[in-house]
């Protein structure tokens, strides 16, 4: 019976001395990879649609491969709610290589604008979870995450119509002049066209009008929209 | 008289290469210990009690190593080496915290997964575990024997 314990004894040993040296030197060697966060980059696309671009390098001069990199974001509104989220998948990174992959997020602006008003017309503060995953020689899980918040702004800050200023504009109809303006925060400039529609107090539209818009990025925003209204138009009792 | 004073004799021999044994084995392991921290050290900044946690471990392995040293030869070396192997299982289990290791250093949260480390670490002790009740089993047959004898 003495040889069968020894024999115990001595597989036992060896198991340890092997999962104790697997252990040290898989943590050793995470001291052996760099991670490099480039310069973000954003850009509009012509769907209106921001793609925000991290590009990250990850150097991996340790012992062991790296499994399963996964670098997951998530960006949400002060209520929890969910804007978009990406992730970017790297399956292995073998050892002593060097791994340079771009990490993209879109939001898409028309989507966003449509499901809150707010965004348009208020600066708020949007939520970011950021995740980043790993296995370490392909066998131990390691994850980190962090939270923290970017300023959101809004493209038609502080929009205010002004008071009218109506003239005749031949026998039939008055041409009407609203002074608007707004600030637009964002980076982005906004181009296209503004339309303004006239209502009198029974719902009926009584004026038109339509022009383009090109409002800098960063910069506010002033003009005066003339509209044309129909002759029966009333100066005190209207709605834009 | 003569067959006494050889018998001390024979005693203190023993117990001087017992000693002798678990010296050496103790500061075998605390040379492991030693190489394996330089490694490990640049943890200890990051995780606070690391290094405090490892070395309780370390110094109560020693300690249960030295003693089932010396009392080598006798059931109670199977107790501690009993002991030992509870003690593992133990403090894997109560320091590793279901396998689950996690931390927060500043605004960044770590998580770190050590379930199959745990899982295997745990195989191993408890197959020390089943060595040293054989251990004590095998002693009390063969002093069962040497008793009929």
């Amino acid at each position: 019976m003495r040889i069968p314990i020894r024999m115990i004894g001595i597989a036992t040993t060896f198991f340890w001395i092997f999962l104790i040296a697997f252990f040290v030197s898989a943590v050793y060697s995470v001291k052996d990879v760099h991670f490099d966060f480039g310069e973000p980059q954003m850009d509009v696309t012509s769907d209106n649609k921001v793609v925000f671009s991290l590009p990250v390098s990850i150097a991996n001069t340790g012992f062991y491969n790296i499994g399963s990199f996964n670098i997951s974001t998530e960006i949400s509104d002060k209520e929890g709610f969910t804007i978009t989220r990406g992730s970017t998948f790297v399956p292995v990174i073998k050892k002593n290589d060097v791994v340079t992959i771009t990490h993209n997020m879109t939001i898409d602006l028309n989507d966003l604008l449509q499901q809150d008003k707010n965004y348009l017309f208020n600066d708020t503060e949007l939520k970011i979870y950021e995740a980043v995953g790993m296995k370490i020689a392909d066998v131990i899980p390691v994850q980190a995450s962090t939270n923290f918040s970017m300023p959101w702004s809004a493209p038609l800050y502080n929009f205010t119509l002004g008071e009218p200023i109506y003239a005749p504009y031949n026998l039939t109809h008055f041409r009407v002049t609203i002074p608007i303006s707004f600030e637009n925060h964002p980076f982005f400039d906004l181009v296209g066209d503004m339309r303004i529609r006239m209502y009198n107090s029974t719902g009926a539209r009584v004026g038109r009008g339509k022009t383009s818009l090109e409002a800098y990025g960063n910069s506010p925003y002033n003009r005066e929209y003339r509209v044309l209204c129909f002759d029966d138009w009333n100066d005190s009792d209207w709605a834009v | 008289m003569a067959d006494t004073s050889n018998n001390f004799k024979k005693k203190i021999r023993n117990f001087t290469f017992k000693a002798l044994k678990a010296t050496v084995k103790g500061i075998l392991f605390y040379a492991i210990y030693f190489v394996l921290w330089m490694f490990l050290a640049p943890i200890s900044d990051m995780v606070p009690g690391f290094q405090q946690m490892i070395e309780t471990f370390v110094m109560v392995y020693i300690l249960l190593m030295i003693v089932g040293e010396l009392v080598s030869g006798t059931i109670f070396q199977c107790f501690f080496n009993v002991a030992k192997a509870l003690f593992v299982i133990g403090y894997l289990i109560f320091s590793l915290n279901d396998g689950i290791f996690g931390l927060t250093f500043q605004n960044v949260s770590l998580m770190v997964d050590l379930r199959l480390f745990l899982v295997i670490a745990m195989l191993l002790s408890l197959l020390g575990l089943a060595k040293s009740v054989l251990q004590a089993i095998n002693y009390m047959n063969e002093k069962a024997e040497y008793t009929r004898i």
